[in-house]
């Protein structure tokens, strides 16, 4: 593996003098991209498993229970779960209820908002803590079931759902959206906020995959390439100003200067392309825009999104050697039951939801391992024989035994958004051939007997 | 000599002969020759079944030459369809139902052959046993008719008569139904040579039959009627009829009987209602541009010129052929939907028509002396003249023959084609597309066609849920067996239609779907994935592929 930090100065040929010139042209003019991306000329390490295509999308604020907490055979919501209003006190409570159509609000999902809804670990906080914003404290207590998520709903009977996989940060989408590029918050300390400067040198997953000399794309629904951490403004935070959290790479000064890097981050439409021509790179990520479900928005237009991108991954030629997962940034204000466990002080936060599509993927398994967005990096990181970024993916798990790479790849099946297939009602065959054979033996012996018969009638 | 009698001279002397044999006008007794006598019986013994053994063969060739050269077309992959699903097949059950519209007489004869797997081939041989079968049963017919020579010819004819050779190379309903037609109107013979009640159940027991085959078939039962109503000398009282007409519906009571004992009590009520409402999908013209062609021009002028120039000879077999032939006719010219094998029943009828007239045909004097001057024996005895007249139809058998024979074999041979007219054969490129979309396309895909029959022959190729774009949402406006897609904008932007299929052939039928296709594929990101194309000429005359059926794969 080529180390991005050492010297210019290499005895090397003619052409590979030059490349280095240029690199160290580039790294007087932008010292940290030459640090952290420095592109590796040798061949690019063979990944571990047949995994060569990771996408990896993440989608908005929904946790595990207010998804698929009532399906069967997962750590759901327990029988007779009622949340107290108000922590300490019994009643009065709210019992999860079906949220289906009626509507739902962005519910608070800010550290303070954590705080109380975990409540020191009794989780009997989660009304308490969406009310005191002047909300509906109920809301978190809704669900979602297979009526609302057909669809995913059949990728779980289908491929792997995860149920203890924890959103890295106890807070909101900034963190755990640097916890997802770089196995760290971001920000430390209280402030849960992008710096004016950017995001620095903190080094990213993209950085190893760079160095590495391994294929990578963030691509970016309804991407506008002017807003970066530059020219974002904080009222276009809930705005297309997102766009500069759920792709951190927009807030790196490295990234946005250098047009190489900078030409990594696309929009959307080129996955369908890249997908199409199976020429999609070793690790996608993917950011929405308005299809995330953060609510109040679609949960359906989410789920289309997300059946159009498996879609186009099923047809592509790179099916047999790919793994898709998506996971949602934060808990969004949800109830969830599980307490999650206290990694550091950053999180871990509540569970998330989280599939993983993949010929490699074990059919409708449920897998219990303890995992949070740095488990994605682990992934990559085991999978091509990358360096750790931070304390947190280099402890993390990942999520191996998902996949059973000793079977062959499956083909892909484009699952429907029917829950419940339509049957096939077949008709008994028997009094069909029974009727049919009689009628034409009658007939055969009275055209016979007819042959045979000589008397005329009278 | 003629030999002429009147009606009912015609059926006293049917009833004493088990085959009638009308000797040819002018044509005297063949003189016996008593050198070699014994070998000339023995080659007449053997001339006769020798022939029609070569007669089936050939027509067994001309049905089976290259029948995989094309995949089903809509209806056969239907009625496939059917059978593989009565037969359990897995792959067809999701897709075809085992009822539709038609009783299932025929698709319970091919579902043994249905059980696994892709089959069309052994589908298309049924049929096409079934068409030699047809062939067999118009000599018979022939031969109680007129003659074992007239048999003989109008079993020629119809073993290469294009229009006969290309239905039954299908998996069609109207094959078999042409068979058991055939043998209806073979019972009816006996029944009017032998006045036997018998015959007269039979017969109508066997159009039982024919309607279990294809229900349509019900309008023979007014050529029946007609010939009956026009030949007096035929005893038919009430209870006779009533006796045959029993057998008839009992037979045909077998389909929907069948259908209550399978679990099904709908039959095809709703089908029938949308085809006497529907709108014509021909002209009034469709029948006279396309069938007498198929027939064979020279057929047909033989059929109708026969009934001239034997004027003289006219009996209730007449009758009985010409009411057979105009029964459906003269339904189908008038019914607003019309089908290029419609009027197949009348093709067994024109066929001994014809043969009859060819076998009888008056040869000029003229022209006989300029034959034997020809031959350079002006002085040639009276036998050499009955010769020359024999020379003379088979000269004339053989020319029609080859009329019928060469329309065939291009027919049989034509396997690139940019044009289609449904029910004339299988659909170019329709069998390979299917079958590229079940290869190279994610099981639970839904593909969008053009029209209802490019969907029926992707789901049977390529075992993926196909809906076409021209199936209207008024079920007033629609044939109850196909499903619309009542709004396919949205279930394209939801990412519910994967691919999109069109074709040249629909297109061809519909500029006005096949231009909102493309509007649809254009506006959900179409991409090109796979084209079927077929040998084609461009306006130099060189050959260029032509693109008959295009894949697009499409997403929101």
């Amino acid at each position: 593996m080529t180390d991005p930090t050492r010297p210019c100065g290499s005895r090397a040929g003619r052409l590979v003098t030059r490349a280095l010139l240029i690199t160290c042209l580039l790294a007087l003019a932008n010292p940290a991209a030459a640090a952290h991306a420095a592109p590796r000329t040798a061949a690019p390490p063979s990944p571990t498993t047949p995994i060569d295509h990771f996408v990896f999308l993440m989608q908005e604020n929904h946790t595990f229970d207010n998804y698929f907490g009532t399906r069967p055979g997962v750590d759901g919501i327990p029988a007779g779960t009622c949340m107290p209003v108000r922590r300490g006190q019994a009643e009065p409570c709210v019992k999860p209820f079906h949220l289906g159509e009626l509507g739902s609000l962005d519910l608070d999902h800010t550290a303070e908002a954590f705080r109380v809804q975990h409540n020191g670990g009794r989780m009997d906080g989660f009304v308490e803590g969406v009310s005191t914003q002047g909300k509906d404290g109920n809301l978190a207590m809704a669900y979602y079931d297979d009526r609302d998520l057909p669809y995913y709903w059949n990728i779980a009977d289908e491929y792997v759902l995860f149920d203890r996989f924890f959103s890295s940060s106890n807070s909101g989408s900034i963190r755990n959206h640097m916890f997802r590029v770089t196995g760290g918050p971001g920000a430390t300390g209280a402030s849960e906020s992008i710096p004016k400067e950017g995001w620095g040198d903190i080094p990213t997953i993209f950085d190893r995959l760079e160095a590495a000399g391994i294929s990578w794309k963030f691509y970016v629904e309804n991407y506008d390439p002017t807003i970066t951490y530059r020219s974002r403004s904080a009222e276009e935070d809930i705005d297309r100003g997102a766009q500069v959290i759920w792709v951190p790479l927009l807030a790196y000064a490295r990234y946005v200067d250098d047009p190489r890097l900078f030409g990594k981050i696309v929009d959307l439409d080129e996955y369908y392309e890249d997908a199409a021509k199976g020429q999609l790179p070793a690790v996608s990520f993917i950011a929405p825009a308005g299809d995330s479900e953060h609510p109040p928005g679609s949960i359906r237009a989410g789920q289309n999104l997300v059946r159009t991108l498996l879609t186009q991954l099923m047809r592509s030629p790179n099916w047999n050697s790919s793994a898709f997962l998506w996971s949602y940034d934060d808990w969004g204000g949800w109830y969830d039951h599980v307490a999650p466990p206290q990694v550091d002080s950053y999180g871990y936060g509540f569970r998330v939801p989280a599939l993983l599509v993949s010929p490699y993927a074990r059919r409708g398994h449920v897998e219990s391992t303890t995992l949070d967005f740095t488990s994605v990096l682990k992934f990559i990181e085991v999978n091509w024989r990358l360096k750790p970024l931070a304390d947190r993916d280099r402890r993390a798990k990942t999520f191996l035994d998902a996949f059973d790479f000793d079977r062959p790849p499956r083909p892909a099946v484009l699952l429907s958004t029917e829950r419940t297939p339509p049957v096939v009602t077949r008709p008994d065959p028997v009094p069909v051939y029974a009727s049919y054979a009689v009628t034409g033996s009658l007939v055969a012996a009275l055209v016979g007997a007819a042959a045979l018969r000589r008397r005329r009638w009278t | 000599m003629s030999v002429t009698r009147s009606s009912v001279g015609e059926v006293e002397h049917d009833r004493c002969a088990t085959t009638v044999v009308l000797h040819p006008v002018g044509q005297p007794e063949p003189a016996s020759r008593p050198d070699g006598a014994g070998q000339e019986r023995r080659w007449r013994r053997w001339a006769a079944p020798g022939a029609l053994v070569a007669i089936a063969a050939l027509a067994l060739f001309l049905r089976v030459w290259q029948l995989d050269a094309l995949g089903f077309n809509s209806d056969e992959a239907v009625y496939a369809g059917q059978a593989a699903s009565l037969a359990g097949n897995p792959n067809y059950s999701p897709f075809f139902p085992v009822f539709r519209a038609h009783p299932m007489l025929f698709q319970t004869l091919l579902s043994p052959f249905f059980r696994t797997g892709e089959v069309d081939v052994a589908g298309r041989v049924v049929v096409a046993v079934l068409g030699v079968a047809t062939v067999l049963a118009v000599h018979l017919l022939g031969a109680r008719l007129y003659g074992r020579r007239v048999g003989l010819v109008a079993a020629l004819l119809i073993a290469v008569m294009p229009y006969h050779v290309v239905v039954t190379r299908q998996v069609l309903l109207d094959g078999p139904m042409v068979l058991f037609a055939t043998l209806t109107l073979y019972c009816l013979v006996r029944f009017v040579q032998a006045q036997q009640v018998l015959w007269y159940v039979a017969a109508g027991a066997m159009l039982g039959v024919t309607m279990l085959t294809k229900e349509t078939s019900i309008v023979l039962a007014g050529g029946v009627y007609a010939f009956l109503a026009l030949t007096p000398t035929v005893r038919r009282p009430v209870r006779m009829s009533v006796l045959a007409l029993a057998p008839m519906v009992v037979v045909f009571a077998t389909h929907p009987v069948s259908q209550a004992l399978a679990g099904r009590t709908e039959t095809g009520r709703s089908y029938l209602v949308w085809q006497l409402f529907r709108r014509p999908n021909h002209s009034m013209g469709f029948y006279v541009e396309t069938v007498p062609v198929a027939m064979g021009l020279l057929v047909v002028t033989a059929a109708v010129g026969g009934l001239w120039w034997l004027r003289g000879r006219r009996s209730w077999r007449e009758t009985l052929l010409v009411s057979w032939i105009a029964a459906p006719v003269v339904f189908f010219q008038l019914w607003p939907v019309k089908g290029f094998q419609y009027l197949l029943p009348a093709a067994a009828p024109v066929a001994v028509l014809a043969a009859r007239a060819l076998t009888a045909l008056p040869v000029p004097e003229r022209m006989g002396r300029l034959l034997r001057r020809a031959v350079r024996r002006p002085d040639a005895r009276p036998s050499t003249a009955v010769r020359t007249v024999r020379t003379v139809r088979a000269a004339v058998i053989a020319v029609v023959t080859l009329s019928l024979l060469v329309p065939s074999w291009n027919a049989v041979n034509r396997a690139n084609n940019a044009t289609f007219l449904a029910g004339s054969g299988g659909v170019p490129g329709g069998r390979e597309a299917g079958r590229w979309l079940a290869a190279n396309t994610p099981e639970g895909s839904v593909v969008l066609t053009l029209g209802p029959s490019m969907a029926n022959i992707i789901q049977y190729y390529g075992h993926r849920r196909s809906y076409g774009l021209s199936v209207s949402p008024n079920p007033l406006r629609r044939n109850p067996s196909y499903a619309p897609l009542p709004n396919p904008d949205w279930w394209l932007r939801h990412n519910d239609l994967q691919y999109v299929v069109w074709d040249s052939f629909s297109a061809g039928r519909s500029a006005f779907f096949s231009e909102r296709l493309m509007v649809l594929i254009r506006r959900y990101h179409g991409r090109v994935v796979h084209t079927e194309h077929v040998d084609g000429t461009d306006s130099t005359g060189a050959r260029v592929p032509v693109p008959v059926v295009i894949i697009y794969e499409v997403r929101p």
